[in-house]
C-alpha cells in the first residue's frame, strides 16, 4: 500500500480514552440495568458511543456522537413489531412435527439472515448520520434492502464456492458501504478490488485447508488400519493444533483486513492509511485472556465464600438433621432463586465487560492509532448538507444484537 | 475575560482557533467570537442560548440554538473549560434540565416495562386459557402424536418403552377405558382419552395434549390399591380435560417474548432468558397441578374412590426434602405436603357410589406387565416428566 499523493499534509488520528473510563461507564450501566429492568441498556450504549467517538481525535479535532438513548429505545419498539410475527411463527412451529417444523425453522432462519443485512446497513446509517466532525455531519445513502439482497446473494455464493469467493464478496460490500458514505457534501470512495484482500485470505485458507485435509487423511488411514486405540489421542492433538493455528491465522487475517481495506478509503482527495499489526492485535487478545482469567478467579472466589458459608453451616448440623434444619440452610426459596439469578447475571455482565474493555476497545484503539490521513487540508472545504431524514433508532440491529460499537 | 477556543460554524469543515469574549447585548450577553490571528469577528452567540455537549475529559464543548446544527465552540484544557463554565451560567441550567429529562425518560420507560410485566404475570394465565379454547382440538391431537413419538424415542434405549397389554379387549384394558370414559363424561372435552400402561423402569404417569396418557409399569409396581391407581389416572385426565399442555405451550411462548423484551435479545437464545422463563412458567405449571388435583378429587367424589389415595402413592415415591423446598419456585409441582393438605380439604367420597374397579379388574390391571421384574432406577415421582416439551 503506497500512498501516491505526496502533496498535502498528513494528519494523524489519536485515541485519548482510557480503559478505566470505559470500565466505569459499563459498570455503571450494568448496575443501573437492575432497577430499570434492563431499559438502561439504551443509555449505556449511548454513553459507550460517546466515549468512543469523543476520544477519537482526527487531526486535532474529536468526533462527536449526537445520537441519544430515546432514539434507540424507539427503534427497538419498532423492531418488536417485526419480531411478534416471528414469535407467533415459532409458536406454531413448536406444535408441529417432522418436515413442516424443519422447513419452517429453515425458512425463518433464512429470513432472519436476510434481514440481518438490512439491520447492519441501517445501524451503520444511524451511527454515521449521528457523527459530527468539525461541525459537519457524516451520512449514508444507498438502499438498505439492496444491501441486504447483495449480502444475501453473496452468502449463497459463499456456500456454493466453499468460501473461496470471500474476497470478492468483501470487496463488493465494502465498496457499496463506502461509496454510499458521505462527509457533508463530499462522497467517500473505496478504491480496492477483490485483490486487495485476496493474498492474506487465500494464504489463511490454504493453510487451514491443508491442515483439515491432513486430519481427515489421518482419520481415514488410522480407521482402516489395526491400531485404532491410538486414534483418539492423536486426533485430539491434531484438532487442538488446528484450533491454535486457526486462532493465529485469524489475528493475521483481521490485522491484514483492517490495514488493507481501510487504506482504500478516500474522501475526495484525502485518503486514509491504516496500519494494524497482527502481533499488536494478538497482544490485545492476550490482555483479554489475562483479564478473563482474573475475572474468573475473582468470581469463583466470591462464589467460594458463599459456598464455604453454606458448607460450614452444613458441617455444624447434627448427624441426623431434620428437614427443617436442612432447609434453613438454603433460606427461603426466593433467596435461593435470587442468588442463582443474581450470580448468573453478574457473571454474564463481567464477561461482557471484559470483552468490551479489552477486545472491543483494543481493536478500536489499534485502528485509530494506526491511521493517518493524507491531504487532510482538502477536507476543510467540505460543506454541510441539509438535515437528514429522521432515522428511527437502530431498530432491527438493536433487537438482533448486532453492531459491535 | 477572553478565552481561546476551537470554533466551527456548522456550515464548512474549516475549524478555527478563536478568542471568545462576553459583551452585553440587549438585556443579556453575547459571546463574541473573533479569529485568533486576524481578530476579525466571525460570529456572535447569545450567551443564554448555549448548551453543553458531551466531550472528553478537560474539554468543554458547547453548541447554540438558533445557529447551524454543527456550530460548536470547544474549550480545551482544564482551566479554559472551568473558566468558560463559570462565565456561562446557562450551561449549568441546561445540563440540569437535560439530566432531569433523561431521569424522567428512564423512569417512564421502566414504569411502562414494569406494567407490561405485571400485566403479563396477571394476564397470561387468563389469556392462555381463552387462547387454548380457541385452538382447534385436531391441532392439539397432532401435537400429542409428536410428543408420543419423542417420549418413545427418549425412553426406549435406556429404560424401555413397550405397551404392556396390546389387546384392547382384555379385562384390564376394558376396565381402564371404561374408567377413563366415566371420568371425562360430562366435561365436554373434545378428546377421547386413551390410556396405555407401558413397561419401563421409570416410575411415572403423565398425560399428553390430545388425550394420550401413560401409566408406567414401575409406578404400577408401587401402586398398592385401586384407589391410588384411579386417583393418579383421574389427575392425568384432568390435565387432558383442562388442556394444560396447550396452555403451557402458549404461556411458555409468551414468557419467552417478555424475557426477550427485558434482555433486549429477541432471538431468545440467552440462558438468562431461559432461567427467567422457567421461573415464570413453573408457576403456571404448579397452578395446573393444583387444578388437576381438584379435578381428580371431584372425580373421586363422583365415582366413589378415595381422593387421598393419590397422595398416599405420591408420598411413597416422592418425599419433600430441604433441597426441594429451597428450589420450590423452580419446581413444576407443588410440594407434596401442600398438595396433601389441599386434597384432604377437598376429599369426601360419596358413600353410595360404586368403586371404580372390581377386585378382579384391579388384579388384572396390576398384573398387566407381568411380575414386578424391574427395580426402579430413580425415585421419580408421578408426573415429574414434562407433559409436552
Amino acid at each position: 500500500m503506497t500512498v501516491t499523493e505526496s502533496d498535502g499534509r498528513i494528519a494523524r488520528v489519536e485515541f485519548s480514552g482510557a480503559r478505566s473510563e470505559l470500565f466505569g461507564i459499563l459498570t455503571r450501566g450494568y448496575l443501573l440495568m437492575v432497577p430499570t429492568l434492563g431499559i438502561y441498556r439504551f443509555w449505556q450504549t449511548t454513553w459507550k458511543r460517546r466515549f468512543y467517538w469523543q476520544n477519537t481525535v482526527i487531526d486535532g479535532d474529536p468526533l462527536e456522537y449526537t445520537g441519544n438513548a430515546l432514539q434507540l429505545l424507539v427503534g427497538f419498539l419498532f423492531a418488536l413489531a417485526f419480531f411478534l410475527p416471528v414469535y407467533i411463527a415459532f409458536f406454531y412451529l413448536s406444535t408441529q412435527a417432522g418436515e413442516i417444523a424443519l422447513i419452517g425453522y429453515g425458512v425463518i432462519g433464512v429470513i432472519i439472515w436476510f434481514l440481518l443485512g438490512y439491520a447492519l446497513y441501517r445501524a451503520r446509517d444511524f451511527r454515521l448520520s449521528r457523527t459530527l466532525w468539525r461541525g459537519i455531519r457524516f451520512n449514508q445513502h444507498g438502499n438498505a434492502w439492496v444491501y441486504a439482497l447483495r449480502r444475501f446473494l453473496w452468502s449463497l455464493a459463499m456456500v456454493v464456492t466453499l468460501g473461496l469467493i470471500f474476497p470478492a464478496m468483501c470487496a463488493d460490500l465494502w465498496r457499496y458501504r463506502t461509496n454510499n458514505s458521505w462527509y457533508g457534501d463530499r462522497q467517500f470512495r473505496w478504491t480496492g478490488t477483490w485483490k486487495t484482500i485476496a493474498g492474506p485470505y487465500y494464504r489463511m485458507y490454504a493453510v487451514l485447508a491443508v491442515l483439515a485435509a491432513g486430519i481427515v487423511a489421518l482419520v481415514a488411514t488410522r480407521a482402516g488400519g489395526a491400531d485404532t486405540d491410538t486414534l483418539g489421542p492423536v486426533l485430539t492433538i491434531a484438532i487442538i493444533g488446528f484450533i491454535l493455528v486457526a486462532g493465529l491465522a485469524w489475528f493475521y487475517w483481521r490485522s491484514r483486513e483492517a490495514t488493507r481495506m481501510f487504506s482504500e478509503v478516500w474522501v475526495g482527495n484525502a485518503r486514509a492509511t491504516v496500519k494494524v499489526r497482527a502481533r499488536a492485535l494478538f497482544g490485545q487478545f492476550a490482555l483479554y485472556l489475562l483479564a478473563l482469567i482474573g475475572v474468573s478467579i475473582l468470581l469463583s472466589a466470591v462464589a467460594g465464600v458463599f459456598m464455604t458459608g453454606t458448607l460450614t453451616q452444613l458441617a455444624a448440623l447434627p448427624a441426623e438433621p431434620t428437614d427443617e434444619q436442612f432447609a434453613a440452610l438454603f433460606g427461603s426459596s426466593w433467596t435461593t432463586i435470587a442468588l442463582l439469578i443474581g450470580g448468573y447475571l453478574i457473571g454474564l455482565a463481567a464477561f461482557a465487560l471484559v470483552g468490551e474493555v479489552f477486545l472491543g476497545l483494543g481493536y478500536w484503539m489499534l485502528v485509530a492509532r494506526g491511521a493517518t490521513i493524507s491531504d487532510a487540508d482538502s477536507l476543510r472545504g467540505v460543506r454541510a448538507t441539509a438535515e437528514d431524514r429522521s432515522l428511527v433508532g437502530e431498530g432491527l440491529a438493536d433487537a438482533l444484537n448486532v453492531g459491535a460499537y | 475575560m477572553e478565552l481561546t477556543a476551537r470554533y466551527t460554524d456548522g456550515l464548512v469543515a474549516d475549524v478555527r482557533d478563536v478568542i471568545c469574549r462576553l459583551e452585553p447585548e440587549g438585556t443579556g450577553q453575547a459571546i463574541v467570537i473573533t479569529d485568533l490571528q486576524s481578530r476579525d469577528e466571525l460570529d456572535r452567540w447569545n450567551a443564554a442560548d448555549v448548551f453543553p455537549l458531551h466531550a472528553r475529559r478537560h474539554e468543554l464543548r458547547i453548541g447554540v440554538s438558533g445557529k447551524p446544527y454543527g456550530a460548536r465552540l470547544s474549550f480545551n484544557g482544564f482551566e479554559p473549560a472551568r473558566d468558560a463554565t463559570a462565565a456561562l451560567p446557562a450551561l449549568a441550567v441546561k445540563h440540569r434540565q437535560d439530566r432531569g429529562k433523561q431521569y424522567r425518560l428512564v423512569g417512564l420507560a421502566t414504569a411502562a416495562l414494569a406494567s407490561v410485566v405485571a400485566a403479563y404475570v396477571v394476564g397470561v394465565p387468563l389469556l392462555a386459557g381463552s387462547i387454548t379454547d380457541a385452538m382447534p382440538p385436531q391441532w392439539e391431537e397432532g401435537l400429542g402424536q409428536t410428543v408420543v413419538a419423542q417420549v418413545e424415542q427418549a425412553l426406549k434405549p435406556e429404560a424401555g418403552f413397550e405397551v404392556c397389554d396390546t389387546d384392547p379387549n382384555s379385562l384390564a384394558n376394558r376396565a381402564i377405558a371404561r374408567f377413563a370414559a366415566e371420568v371425562v363424561a360430562g366435561t365436554g372435552t373434545p378428546f377421547k382419552p386413551d390410556i396405555q400402561v407401558i413397561r419401563t423402569k421409570i416410575p411415572n404417569a403423565f398425560a399428553l395434549p390430545g388425550g394420550h396418557s401413560f401409566y408406567f409399569s414401575a409406578l404400577l409396581d408401587k401402586t398398592e390399591s385401586a384407589d391410588e391407581f384411579a386417583g393418579v389416572m383421574a389427575h392425568e385426565l384432568g390435565h387432558v380435560v383442562h388442556r394444560h399442555g396447550m396452555e403451557q405451550l402458549i404461556s411458555t411462548s409468551a414468557t419467552g417474548l417478555l424475557i426477550g423484551f427485558i434482555l433486549g435479545d429477541m432471538t431468545g437464545m440467552s440462558v438468562a432468558g431461559g432461567l427467567g422463563a422457567a421461573l415464570i412458567d413453573t408457576r403456571f405449571s404448579r397452578d395446573a397441578e393444583r387444578e388437576a388435583d381438584r379435578f381428580s378429587s371431584d372425580a373421586a367424589k363422583r365415582m366413589g374412590f378415595d381422593a387421598r389415595a393419590l397422595m398416599t402413592l405420591l408420598e411413597r415415591v416422592d418425599k419433600d426434602d430441604g433441597m426441594s423446598r429451597a428450589f420450590a419456585l423452580l419446581s413444576t409441582h407443588p410440594l407434596t405436603a401442600e398438595r396433601k393438605a389441599e386434597l384432604e380439604r377437598l376429599a369426601a367420597p360419596d358413600p353410595n357410589a360404586t368403586p371404580p374397579f372390581t377386585p378382579e379388574e384391579w388384579q388384572a390391571i396390576k398384573s398387566m406387565c407381568g411380575a414386578p421384574a424391574n427395580t426402579p432406577i430413580a425415585p421419580v415421582g408421578p408426573d415429574k416428566m414434562n407433559r409436552n416439551r
